[in-house]
């Protein structure tokens, strides 16, 4: 009985605080998206308009662009490059050829800046490099790859792939120092048996480590799913969705519709399909990772 | 041949060559950039268009004059007290999940999980709405308290793969001495996971030192703006003064790499990973 107690004081305050900033405005969320509130008359509150909201999202013409860029820009893109890249960059560190030149731990330690820095930063760091007269276009001119220089956040061609860029460059650090970890975990005499066999680095490559990375790229490449999904700061902070609304994303989105239209009604709604995505996601999550998870740790 | 040596075939020469190019590109792309903006923050605009290669503290200044330090000082507040009681709810919550079987066990601790990856962006108009009527909108207190729940699913998960290796036998060799489960936590296990605790803690500071999307919507007024908000301040509309920008974004990471450094090697990557947003 004693021991009941000492459990339910221990976990109740993180629990409350939990329940009041996750599981409440789930479903306040969700009767606000039934409503017309709107942040100028928050006072008087909104009223109940039923599924209107969600049948003006349906039918509005840029809502296949929103989505294509939500799904096909800022998810698959970014999160098949990260994990492309992460796994180059791991495999690169964990070649003998780079232990040879003693260049492995200056590279985890080069790892380490970009990961670091706070993904505010990293956005700035970028808008300044990617100036019409900054350091990008300057380089390409003289290498004679471009004769103009490009507005690469404001040109439609060059925009996504600069907002890609920008997330790739703050994020694949990680992917490629989880990955390097997994690698190190490799038994040795695995590569020695497939060296015995007169395997080549690619058949090593395929037969071996790959499928010893694979639990860790696939925790890894669905943890990116939810972290590129929901995300806001890289395409607000770049672009502000635009040029025009170019860019725009279910995320930001939410916030337009809410904080700079004020329709917290219409914004709710758009959340709440988001977070149904993000539930589907969430089962995936639960099948694939969570439950490993909760057996190592618990 | 002595015992110790591998099969490995030496790596040839032109295999050294394309992995040195390989990394010299890799490498300079990765750190260039961060280089070029912190040396760039002492040259006058930022380096931009300016040929002379003066040194100047000039960036720093006129940040500060602008204002820069009441950032500074709210972000401080704010995080420090979030961290504090995000970690001390944090390691009670752990300590439990880590000691004991109780009914829900599974279910509450697959919810912390799942927190882990939750849309923050959905929550962001039911919790303006609550704030607004509570007044928490601009407020010190609606922000700890926003970033203190906001780090409890990271932390909570990361002290839980800290203190399953600590051994329960610790814990009831005391108990049968007679201490308290307080006394337990507060006189062994504290100690003993004191890295774990500062690293965990620490990370939390980060998130929070770090976060745009809730500040921007719930601190409007400009005194009360943390270091995130005030960074974008010196985006003008068609004007960007790269010089304070720079400056400011020197100021805002410095402390992140002075804290992140040491600890990186306590937290491992992978469980990071749940905890980016």
């Amino acid at each position: 009985m004693r021991e009941r107690l000492f459990i339910v004081t221990m976990l109740l305050p993180a629990m409350v605080l939990l329940v009041l900033f996750y599981g409440y405005p789930i479903f306040d969320n969700l009767r606000i998206s039934f409503t017309d509130l709107s942040l100028l008359g928050m006072k008087k509150g909104g009223n109940w308009v039923g599924l209107a909201n969600y049948r003006e999202l349906f039918h509005r013409g840029d809502f296949g662009h929103i989505l294509f860029n939500t799904f096909v820009w800022l998810t698959a893109t970014s999160v098949l490059l990260r994990l492309l890249m992460g796994l180059g960059i791991a495999v690169l560190l964990n070649t003998r050829a780079m232990k040879k030149l003693r260049l492995a731990s200056v590279a985890r330690f080069a790892l380490l800046i970009p990961w670091a820095t706070p993904p505010i930063v990293a956005v700035v760091i970028w808008r300044f490099l990617l100036e019409r007269n900054g350091v990008v276009n300057e380089t390409l001119m003289r290498l004679n790859i471009i004769s103009q220089p490009i507005a690469f956040l404001a040109d439609m061609r060059a925009v996504w792939p600069s907002i890609v860029a920008i997330m790739l460059w703050n994020t694949v650090p990680l992917i490629a120092l989880s990955l390097l970890s997994s690698l190190q975990t490799v038994p040795e005499e695995y590569y020695e048996a497939a060296e015995l066999d007169g395997a080549t680095n690619w058949q090593v490559f395929r037969f071996v480590t790959l499928p010893f990375l694979m639990p860790a790229i696939l925790v890894l490449g669905l943890m990116s799913v939810f972290w590129s999904f929901n995300n806001f700061v890289y395409v607000w902070l770049a672009t502000g969705a635009g040029p025009g609304t170019f860019t725009n994303v279910l995320a930001t989105e939410v916030y337009l519709k809410g904080f700079v239209d004020f329709r917290l009604g219409y914004s709710s709604a758009i959340g709440m399909m988001m977070a149904i995505i993000m539930g589907a996601f969430g089962i995936l999550y639960l099948r694939l990772v969570a439950r490993q998870q909760l057996e190592e740790t618990l | 041949m002595p015992a110790s040596s591998r099969h490995w075939r030496e790596p040839g020469a032109w295999q050294l060559v394309v992995v040195l190019v390989l990394a010299i590109v890799t490498l300079f792309v990765l750190v260039y950039p961060a280089i070029y903006v912190f040396f760039g923050s002492f040259r006058p605009a930022g380096g931009l268009l300016s040929a002379a290669e003066t040194f100047t503290i000039r960036n720093y200044v006129r940040i500060f004059q602008a204002g820069f330090g009441r950032f500074i000082i709210n972000s401080v507040v704010i995080c420090v007290a979030a961290t504090v009681v995000s970690t001390v709810l944090s390691i009670m919550a752990a300590y439990v999940f880590s000691r004991f079987t109780f009914r829900f066990k599974r279910a509450l601790f697959m919810g912390i999980l799942f927190g882990q990856v939750f849309p923050w962006i959905v929550l962001i108009n039911p919790l303006f709405v609550a704030f607004a009527t509570m007044h928490l909108i601009n407020s010190y207190f609606g922000m700890i308290l926003t970033y203190t729940a906001f780090t409890i699913p990271f932390s909570v998960y990361m002290l839980v793969g800290y203190l399953v290796t600590v051994p329960k036998s610790l814990d009831e060799a005391a108990i049968i001495d007679g201490a308290s489960r307080w006394q337990v936590i507060w006189l062994i296990i504290c100690p003993v996971m004191l890295p774990g605790f500062v690293a965990t803690a620490t990370y939390a500071f980060l998130l929070c030192w770090t976060e745009y999307l809730f500040a921007l919507a719930f601190l409007t007024q400009t005194d009360l703006k943390t270091l995130p908000l005030g960074l974008y301040q010196f985006f003008g509309d068609d004007y960007v003064d790269w010089g304070a920008v720079m400056a400011a974004s020197v100021v805002t990471t410095l402390p992140v790499f002075l804290l992140f450094l040491p600890i990186q090697g306590w937290i491992s990557p992978g469980r990071i990973a749940g905890a980016v947003k």
